[in-house]
């Protein structure tokens, strides 16, 4: 007991590594839904368009506002009680919904923030010479706020990957789910959890060399 | 002649609409996956003496088993959100779980017991856990055990969702309850310096839940009747014998 028992922590990483696949579906669907909505929000926000930029305000308050745990037990147990079809939502939807809504509040207003820190007077003069809003931010405007975006959007990713351990609470058997049952059957919770803090991070590690290497490309045009 | 003819055909279309039943009707259990020895994981195999009873029930009754495991706080949650069809996790029958759920006959009969860390002298029951710091699993029927007792406002009880018995080897909390069944398996089985205090208090019986609805009852009578004859046939008691070296499905 005192010592660190390797042999059960190498036994346990095949075992882990099959729930990582889980885990990181849930990251990359979530992240994929997130922006995309995100990116709507931001550009009714920075817009403003009368209505929807009301609803989406009230939309950012509520999802920052609240626990992710408190919205993924909102999803998966809740609504079913309201309208019993609902049980059809099943764990893994659920965190995927929570983990969409929950995010996209965040980023949308890093995304905003990127949109709007490209100087007004770029905007001006693409307006000045005839292209439309739509060109306006195909051409000059997104790929700059991009550029900006990157780092902040790579982080929300990062949080969201750690995130997915809360999928348990929903009977999602993901990577955290997993060593959790597994430490409860050997009692060696030092062991397991350290496994699957490594393979976490792992994961992160290996995200951030990816965040590095778009960062240059996105560097490319402001390189001498 | 005749009568051995239909006894036949009964017996046939007995057996196809059991296979047929097996097939697509399975029975969904919760249970969470982490009470040693009731509900663990082994190198990704759900164990215990919770599985083996409900596989024996399965068998019994001509359905598969689906299990769903979750963390124990979310298992009701899942029942009540017709999820799963019932939960094998020592749930333990209670005024307020009847007020919401019907129950099987009881499989475990059992009772609630004080441990604390190897070397404490100054716990040697129930009784002592004034002004104690006591860990119980959240949600547990032992919360509201201890709340029961006439100096429930001198223990401070701190809830867990798991790794209470980690915390109690570790000197974080005074003391956990938990089943005697399962609180002797962990000491016996478990390299954590944890000992028994004291005899145990309040007989509990534990048996499966299920939704209060025309299902929820025919489910209920079926798993009855599959465990009175698990009872009478000796499964019961082996597979108690097998976990625990005693019968705990007898009171």
């Amino acid at each position: 007991m005192d010592v660190l028992n390797v042999d059960y922590m190498l036994g346990l990483v095949p075992v882990l590594l099959r729930y990582l696949p889980l885990t990181l579906q849930l990251a990359t669907v979530g992240m994929v839904l997130a922006l995309i909505l995100a990116c709507l929000f931001a550009v009714v926000r920075v817009l403003a368009i009368p209505v929807l930029n009301q609803l989406t305000i009230v939309f950012i308050s509520f999802f920052r506002g609240t626990p992710l745990l408190v919205q993924l037990f909102l999803f998966y147990y809740g609504l079913p009680q309201l309208v019993s079809a609902l049980t059809v939502i099943d764990g893994i939807t659920a965190t995927i919904m929570g983990l969409t809504m929950h995010f996209s509040a965040y980023m949308a207003e890093s995304i905003r923030a990127a949109i709007v820190g490209v100087d007004r007077s770029q905007t001006e003069a693409a307006l000045s010479i005839g292209m439309t809003n739509g060109q306006l931010m195909r051409r000059i405007v997104l790929p700059q706020a991009t550029r900006v975006a990157l780092p902040t959007l790579m982080n929300y990713f990062i949080d969201m990957i750690k995130a997915t351990s809360l999928a348990f609470t929903l009977g999602v058997t993901e990577l955290m789910g997993a060593t959790q049952k597994e430490a409860s059957g050997s009692f060696l919770y030092f062991e397991a959890f350290i496994v699957a803090a490594i393979m976490y991070w792992i994961v992160v590690e290996l995200l951030s060399k990816l965040q590095h290497y778009l960062e240059i490309r996105l560097n490319k045009a402001y390189s001498r | 002649m005749k009568t051995l003819l239909t006894t036949m055909l009964m017996i046939i279309s007995l057996s196809a609409s059991t296979a047929l039943l097996a097939q697509d009707n399975p029975l969904r259990v919760g249970m969470s996956g982490q009470y040693f020895p009731f509900t663990f994981v082994e190198q990704d195999e759900l164990k215990g003496f919770d599985v083996d009873i409900m596989n024996a029930l399965g068998k019994e009754m001509g359905r598969d088993i689906k299990y769903e495991t979750a963390n124990f706080s979310g298992l009701f949650g899942m029942l009540e959100s017709g999820r799963i069809d019932t939960v094998a996790n020592q749930i333990t029958i209670t005024e307020e779980r009847q007020k919401a759920y019907i129950f099987s006959d009881p499989y475990v009969y059992d009772g609630a017991q004080v441990v604390v860390k190897t070397g404490n002298t100054e716990i040697q029951g129930v009784e002592d856990l004034k002004g104690k710091t006591v860990a119980v699993n959240l949600g547990s029927n032992f919360e509201a055990l201890l709340r029961e007792l006439p100096y429930a406002d001198e223990i401070n009880i701190k809830t867990y969702d798991s790794n209470l018995e980690r915390d109690t080897a570790l000197g974080r909390v005074d003391a956990f309850v938990m089943d005697r069944v399962s609180a002797s398996q962990i000491i016996k089985e478990k390299p954590l310096p944890l000992a028994l205090a004291g005899p145990t208090f309040s007989q509990i019986t534990n048996a499966y839940p299920f939704r209060d609805t025309e299902a929820g009852r025919a489910l209920r009578d079926e798993v009855n009747q599959a465990l009175a004859t698990l009872r009478e046939n000796g499964t019961l008691t082996s597979i108690s014998e097998k976990w625990f070296g005693t019968d705990i499905t007898q009171p």
